[in-house]
Parts: structure tokens; C-alpha cells; sequence
């Protein structure tokens, strides 16, 4: 039934995540908040070191979204953002289609999906909705 | 205010740029990119809100980054953002409320909408949205 809306997802393998990731991401996006590149600042915060922007995760799981429904038109992306990425971490996304339905002049499909660690921990889970002929 | 009747807290332009655009698609690593024009990535509003979020946060607000997470974004896509558009964002607070957390400890929500709309048209393109959570200040 909802197999022949999308093909599955492809595989998604990321990392491991760099600092010079992190920084791309900075100036690529304009967020120069120093938890993502000022070891010292991330400390007086309590953490280990610098960490990952949340929307630099989204912008992956985004991408992987893209690989999977290629030129459908995306309708709605809603993240929650479960734990912070690190330097070095591997992160790898799946996805699956949730429920289709039909609107005016096509079908919608729901999705739901998650980029996580490789040890399985989530860091962004993820609903989508597409539009599919 | 906004045509709904709700107080903007702030309303700017901003383009869509060629070169942000495959800078910000190469910094996510779109499979798209290469691709011409640079088809803006699904994220790529952050781009257009970036210097309100810094001094909505920062200065606005403000929050303490020390304490506060990012919990969640929203985006809703009426029409596609192309490169060459003018973006016209309104920008307003949809919650700002403190809840007892999990944990013990109280956290103060918040949640700040944009709409994009096509600055020549006038055409609705989408809605982001971005809730950051700030944890309350520990007390010895």
C-alpha cells in the first residue's frame, strides 16, 4: 500500500563530524553562537567541548530527505532535536512512510525520520510531508 | 502589525543569494548541489533569520546560551524559494511561557514564527518556525 508511494530511502552514513564541519556550518548559516566553536565558552557551559549547531543535524537530515524524495515538492519538515552532535561522532539517518493520503490533485505522503549515532542514540527525529504523484 | 492582527516583532528583507545558497548547500551537503541555479535547501531560511535570531536571543529576549537548547524547528513550504528572490520576513512570538520541567527545575519556552513572503508579489512562500528551551539557573 504505502510501498509504492516513495522507493525506500537511501543509505545515509555522515561523519565523522570535524570541526571544520562546524565551522562551515557557522559561516554557511550566519550562527556564530560560541557553543559551536569556542572550546572555553562550551566548558563554562558545562560541556565536554564544542558541539554541533542542532540546525547543522537538520541541514544533514534535510539533505538525506532530499536523496530520498529527490524534485517531490516537500510540504511540511518539523524537527525535535534530542541530543547534541560532537567531533567525531558517525551519524547515519533512516526514514519510513508513515500513512498516505489523498488530497486535491495527488497524494500526500507522511514520513517520519531520525538521524542518530552509531550506537543508535537518537539526535533529530524528524515528520515530513510529500507530495507524490 | 501583521495582517492577522498579531503584533511582528520585526520585519526585514532579505535576498535569496546565488552564492549563500551553494555555500549553505555545500555546508549541509545537499545532493542537489552543482546544480544551476542553487536549488536553496530545505534549512536554508535560517539563512534569512540568522541576524534576527542572534538579537532576538541575544538581545531581545534575551536567554542565557549557556542554558538553553534548541527543541525543535518547523518549516511549512507554500512555494519554493528560488535564487534572485526578495524575502520579506515578519517575525513573532507564538509562545513565551515557563513550565516545570522533567527534572525538577523550571524552563521558560519559546517559540518565534517568521513568515516569508515574496517581497515583489506579496505571495506567501512558507512559515518557520524555532522554539528554544532555557533551563533554569541552578541556585546553591
Amino acid at each position: 500500500m504505502n510501498a509504492a508511494v516513495l522507493p525506500d530511502p537511501p543509505a545515509f552514513r555522515f561523519g565523522p563530524i570535524t570541526r571544520q564541519d562546524l565551522v562551515r556550518y557557522a559561516g554557511a548559516a550566519g550562527d556564530f553562537n560560541p557553543l559551536h566553536y569556542d572550546d572555553a565558552f562550551a566548558r563554562s557551559a558545562g560541556l565536554p567541548g564544542v558541539m554541533a549547531h542542532g540546525m547543522f543535524s537538520a541541514g544533514l537530515l534535510g539533505s538525506f530527505l532530499v536523496a530520498w524524495v529527490e524534485d517531490r515538492r516537500v510540504r511540511r519538515f518539523r524537527l525535535r532535536f534530542k541530543s547534541p552532535v560532537w567531533p567525531g561522532d558517525m551519524l547515519q539517518a533512516t526514514g519510513s512512510v508513515v500513512r498516505s493520503y489523498q488530497v486535491d490533485g495527488g497524494r500526500v505522503a507522511e514520513l517520519v525520520l531520525k538521524l542518530g549515532r552509531q550506537d543508535g542514540s537518537e539526535v533529530v527525529t524528524a515528520m515530513a510531508e510529500v507530495e507524490c504523484a | 502589525m501583521s495582517d492577522d492582527g498579531d503584533v511582528v516583532l520585526a520585519d526585514w528583507t532579505h535576498p535569496v543569494e546565488w552564492g549563500k545558497v551553494r555555500e549553505f548547500a555545500r555546508a549541509v551537503h545537499d545532493p542537489r548541489l552543482g546544480r544551476e541555479p542553487p536549488v536553496p535547501p530545505l534549512t536554508f531560511p535560517v539563512v534569512l533569520s540568522a541576524e534576527f535570531i542572534e538579537r532576538f536571543v541575544s538581545e531581545l529576549l534575551p536567554l542565557d546560551r549557556r542554558r538553553t537548547v534548541h527543541g525543535e524547528q518547523d518549516y511549512e513550504y507554500l512555494k519554493p524559494l528560488q535564487v534572485g528572490q526578495v524575502i520579506r520576513c515578519r517575525a513573532k512570538v507564538l509562545r513565551d511561557e515557563v513550565k516545570q520541567g522533567q527534572r525538577g527545575g523550571r524552563m521558560r519556552l519559546v517559540t518565534v514564527e517568521v513568515k516569508l513572503t515574496d517581497a515583489s508579489s506579496g505571495e506567501t512562500v512558507g512559515f518557520e518556525r524555532m522554539t528554544a528551551i532555557e533551563q533554569e539557573a541552578l541556585t546553591s
